[in-house]
């Protein structure tokens, strides 16, 4: 009963998002059944979901997701804890900030593309460079948004510990994280949509063995139009997953916080 | 030797440095509670009474003169003195019973919980322990506020204009309410407002403060027995005799138009 509730309500709530989607795909069925574009170009519907089984059940799409989620776990992990812990120093200490900012603020602006020839040089090409890439990808949301989200805590919160003579470490554990929790959880979802954009662009612009980047790659150097559309359906259906998942928590945790502002 | 919980306030001044300009927001202030006292403080806007609240909850350092406690100087806040602040400052994440703990030492032994729960009692807000701040009124907020400022047990209660964000019905039995809680806690209050008619019903004196500088222009006291009547002649008399000083008294009123 519940779960059909449940189902219901979701159904009532997203069935326009649906729409979108099935009139895109009608459009490609159409546009496919008339041959107004070559089938080279753009493969038909029936043709690329055959393609999706192959590569499904010989295991090449899983073992490259595989890969792809595994480079990104150690990348994110790297970048995000590390993007947690600076900038919950500069949130915490004014020395810290004075000394970071302007540093951070500097190289934040670089894009990613700009690293390219340092991290060849220092990572070479294999998953180490993949992994350094992510990492940067996945470092700064988390620091932008750790401090922010300290930095935003409201005084007034701050003034009540200092009438209740809380020391240093009650302050942080009672209020400064807490306050700070649904920015953090908004920094880490930012930096995990980074880290997926980035394993893909990395492994197709520094070439792996395996990776969903690299597979669809291959597929473009083969003109395999028909591989390239079920890679790409999979990143989205992927980040998406993600996104939507991250999305849930983050909307449980600031449920106190629109209500009460 | 006095009874503990007296404040004195000798010879206040305090300045805010701004853009280069030196405003004095305090001129010489000097006021005495006597423990157990209900000292309200009216003022317009920006006349500094809230400043002064500020000094004496220890928010606010620099300031020239003394303020004493029970004839020792402050240094900074404790857990002596209790403040509501007008937004009720409860933390949205956090329960009302955890609330009402915040203050607590250790919240979570036998002891402390039961002070929580007698506060929350006090209040009115039994009931409501598990509820989080959002799910709770204006008026309800403010109450827990409150629990939360009694619950340390303090010697003196400062109150920044406390039901200034609520509307008139609500405030007036929330008059009451503080009457009471002021009553069965034997506490000194001071209170920060600019409702007069709230200030006389509460008040053993109200302290009326001009602005720029914010100085005390004039302490009026308010010998009428309590629970007291808004629409009672002595009353509407206290309330001229505040009204005048603010230029707001007339000389002749009509009592009827004909």
């Amino acid at each position: 009963m519940v779960i059909a509730e449940k189902i219901k309500g979701f159904i009532a709530g997203n069935y326009r998002g649906f729409i979108t989607f099935l009139s895109l795909f009608i459009l490609w069925s159409g546009v496919t059944h008339y041959q107004l574009l070559s089938p080279e170009s753009l493969p038909a519907p029936q043709v690329v979901t055959a393609t999706f089984k192959e590569v499904f059940s010989s295991g090449l799409l899983g073992k490259s997701l595989g890969m792809s989620l595994s480079r990104i776990a150690r990348g994110f992990l790297i970048g995000c804890s590390l993007g947690f812990l600076v900038g919950a120093a500069m949130g915490v200490s004014r020395s810290a900030e004075r000394l970071l900012a302007p540093l951070i603020n500097a190289v934040r602006q670089v894009p990613i593309i700009g690293w390219i020839p340092l991290i060849i040089v220092w990572c070479g090409i294999a998953d180490m460079s993949k992994i350094t890439f992510i990492a940067i990808g996945a470092f700064f949301p988390m620091v932008v948004n750790t401090f922010d989200g300290i930095r935003s805590v409201p005084h007034g919160y701050l003034e009540v510990a200092r009438v209740f003579e809380y020391g240093r470490l009650r302050l942080l554990r009672s209020i400064v994280v807490p306050g700070a929790l649904p920015a953090i959880v908004s920094g880490i979802r930012l930096s995990l949509g980074a880290s997926w954009m980035l394993v893909v662009w990395s492994e197709i612009n520094t070439r792996s063995d395996f990776g969903i980047g690299d597979m669809l790659w291959s597929a473009r150097e083969s003109s395999k139009m028909d591989l390239v559309i079920v890679c790409i359906v999979v990143i989205g259906a992927v980040a998406f997953s993600i996104n939507e998942l991250l999305g849930q928590i983050e909307s449980r945790l600031q449920g106190w916080k629109r209500s009460c502002r | 030797m006095n009874k503990v919980g007296t404040l004195e306030v000798n010879n206040l001044n305090k300045r805010f440095g701004s853009l280069g300009q030196d405003v004095k927001v305090l001129d010489d202030v000097n006021l005495t509670v006597k423990p157990g006292e209900f000292i309200s403080i009216v003022g317009q806007s920006g006349c500094g009474k809230t400043t002064f609240l500020r000094l004496v909850v220890g928010l606010e350092s620099d300031y020239e003169g003394d303020i004493l406690l029970d004839g020792k100087k402050l240094n900074g806040p404790d857990l002596k003195r209790g403040v509501v602040f007008q937004d009720h400052r409860l933390l949205p994440w956090l329960t009302i019973e955890k609330n009402v703990g915040m203050g607590l030492k250790n919240s979570s032994d036998r002891e402390a919980r039961k002070s929580v729960l007698e506060h929350i009692e006090l209040v009115g807000l039994k009931g409501y322990e598990k509820h989080y701040p959002h799910q709770l009124s204006g008026g309800m907020s403010q109450r827990a506020a409150i629990a939360r400022a009694l619950v340390n047990r303090p010697k003196i209660l400062m109150l920044d204009e406390p039901l200034g964000a609520l509307d008139a019905l609500t405030r007036m039995y929330m008059h009451q309410e503080l009457e009471r809680i002021w009553k069965k806690e034997g506490i000194t209050m001071i209170m920060v407002t600019h409702d007069v008619d709230e200030a006389i019903f509460l008040s053993d004196r109200v302290v009326i403060m001009s602005s720029r500088p914010g100085t005390i222009r004039k302490i009026i006291p308010v010998p009428l027995a309590r629970p007291r009547d808004r629409a009672g002649t002595d009353f509407l008399r206290i309330k001229e005799e505040v009204l005048k000083e603010f230029h707001l008294h007339t000389e002749t009123p009509f009592s009827y138009a004909i």
